[in-house]
């Protein structure tokens, strides 16, 4: 009898379990992460029941004395552009807000400092390094999008590459029926035409600061998705977790991300690499070349960055520690050994 | 039969009239030479500055000659009003530009002047003054994205290079 239940109780359990692990097909997956992610946004909204005012001082070349009043949690540095002009709704792409970078669909909270960062400031580093993060962001969405159903793609923690290593990339796990598979140039055009289809659709990257717990649930069905955000949680310095929406899909990053796809102009996917048996399986790292609307290059320039973007780019364990040290980054590129072109 | 009086028509005349005659034109001209060989740097209106040019950048090569050749001298002495500029002339801008074979100065236009007249202005100048420049030299931004994929790109190239041979 006690034997007959604990039976029944045994099953239960690998029942249960059995049916989380269950695979869900991708569409319904992103169909669940993206309606935990709208409540938990509807939930956050929630918590400013009525309107209240803050004072958001701009800063920049032509808008020094400009104040703007706006509601606290409902207005992002997107609707502060929206009062200045078209072009700076054009040509913003991350904020600064009290010496913080903050991404510019994210809501204010207190009233602050705020300056709109483009690329073509004096000072681009912040803005060109969310770019690569969000190209990279971009090629992860690809990449879990792009496979069958009977395929599972397990995205891995997008490591921090500078701009000068000519590439961003995006590690990826592959189904183990994948392992022996070498992509030829029309699977990379497609990917490309994946991603330049997202671009054309100039979805916004919505941001969200959850608690770790959220987060946990929202990638369920992924258990390398919930060791990075623990990672990520036991380095924030506020114990939050940041992810952004785009689209329907969801997403971790350590960093800020850009605006909107539309932002980026050129993109192109060039190569993917073996980088041999990790953690979770044969990581692959997937290469990727991007250029914003404002600074296209020409096709001769363009080529040759692709074929530079082609080669496999060396993560460092220094490179990885970028976003905390921006400083001595700026530092060494103005580093006198280096001849400095016109 | 003709009927219009040539010397009415100025249709191709190419010389510019200015003040009360020839002389007087010559006058104007020599005084405003005299204002820019003291200040290197001067503002007119456009056809006074455009006239002078021609003649301070003669003034230059007469002044190449040297103060001991005679002609040279002689041309300086008309065309200076004042005398105390004379050794500046030979001895501060004719070496500056002893490199140099035709282009001493620089004339760029500025907004009309504010009176009734509205006349075009512009601003002459002898090449090597101390001022800050007319043309600032414009330098692209090094830290934007596509500056710094080929920074990268450069310097992969040289590593390359550098290791090969």
């Amino acid at each position: 009898m006690a034997c007959r239940t604990a039976c029944q109780m045994l099953q239960r359990r690998l029942a249960s379990s059995a049916a989380t692990s269950a695979r869900l097909s991708s569409a319904e997956l992103r169909s669940r992460r993206s309606s935990l992610f709208s409540e938990e946004q509807a939930r956050q909204r929630a918590l400013y029941p009525r309107i209240e005012k803050i004072e958001v001082q701009m800063q920049g070349p032509g808008l020094q004395g400009t104040l703007l009043v706006m509601n606290k949690g409902l207005s992002t540095p997107h609707s502060c552009a929206r009062h200045l002009s078209e072009w700076h709704l054009e040509s913003a792409v991350l904020a600064l807000v009290d010496g913080e970078a903050w991404p510019l669909h994210k809501p204010l909270t207190r009233s602050c400092a705020l300056t709109l960062l483009t690329f073509k400031d004096t000072n681009p580093l912040l803005a060109n390094q969310a770019y690569w993060r969000s190209c990279a962001a971009l090629l992860g969405q690809v990449l879990q999008n792009a496979f069958k159903d009977d395929f599972t793609v397990e995205l891995l923690k997008t490591p921090e590459v500078p701009v000068t290593s000519g590439a961003f990339c995006c590690d990826v796990v592959l189904d183990p029926q994948l392992d022996s598979w070498t992509p030829a140039e029309e699977a990379l055009h497609s990917l490309t035409r994946d991603a330049q289809q997202l671009i054309h659709r100039d979805l916004p990257w919505e941001p969200l600061e959850v608690a770790p717990p959220v987060a946990l649930d929202i990638f369920a069905h992924s258990r390398c998705k919930q060791t990075e955000v623990e990672e990520l949680a036991a380095h924030s310095t506020s114990g939050t977790v940041n992810i952004y929406r785009c689209g329907d899909h969801v997403t971790l990053s350590g960093g800020p991300l850009v605006a909107r796809t539309g932002l980026c102009m050129q993109y192109e996917v060039t190569a993917l690499h073996s980088l041999g048996q990790g953690a979770w399986g044969l990581h692959r790292r997937v290469q990727g070349l991007s250029l914003p609307q404002q600074l296209q290059a020409h096709h001769t320039v363009w080529r040759k960055l692709r074929k530079r973007a082609m080669k496999l780019v060396e993560v460092t364990p220094s490179s990885a520690n970028l976003t905390a040290e921006l400083p001595s980054e700026s530092s060494h590129l103005q580093d006198p050994a280096l001849p400095i072109h016109q | 039969m003709r009927l219009t009086l040539r010397a009415l028509i100025s249709h191709g005349r190419v010389a510019r009239r200015m003040g009360l005659g020839p002389e007087s034109r010559i006058n104007m001209l020599r005084n405003i030479l005299t204002g820019l060989v003291r200040h290197e740097r001067i503002e007119t209106t456009w056809a006074r500055a455009d006239e002078v040019q021609f003649y301070a950048e003669k003034l230059i090569d007469y002044a190449k000659r040297g103060d001991t050749d005679e002609k040279a001298m002689q041309m300086a002495n008309f065309w200076l009003t004042e005398k105390d500029l004379l050794p500046k002339l030979f001895k501060v801008l004719a070496p500056r530009f002893e490199n140099q074979s035709k282009a001493y100065t620089y004339m760029a236009r500025l907004p009309n002047r504010e009176n009734l007249d509205r006349a075009a202005m512009a601003v002459l100048e002898y090449k090597g003054n101390p001022f800050p420049p007319l043309f600032p030299a414009k330098r692209e931004n090094e830290l934007t994205l596509i500056n710094q994929l080929l920074k990268g790109y450069r310097e992969e190239r040289a590593q390359l290079s550098g290791s090969k041979p």
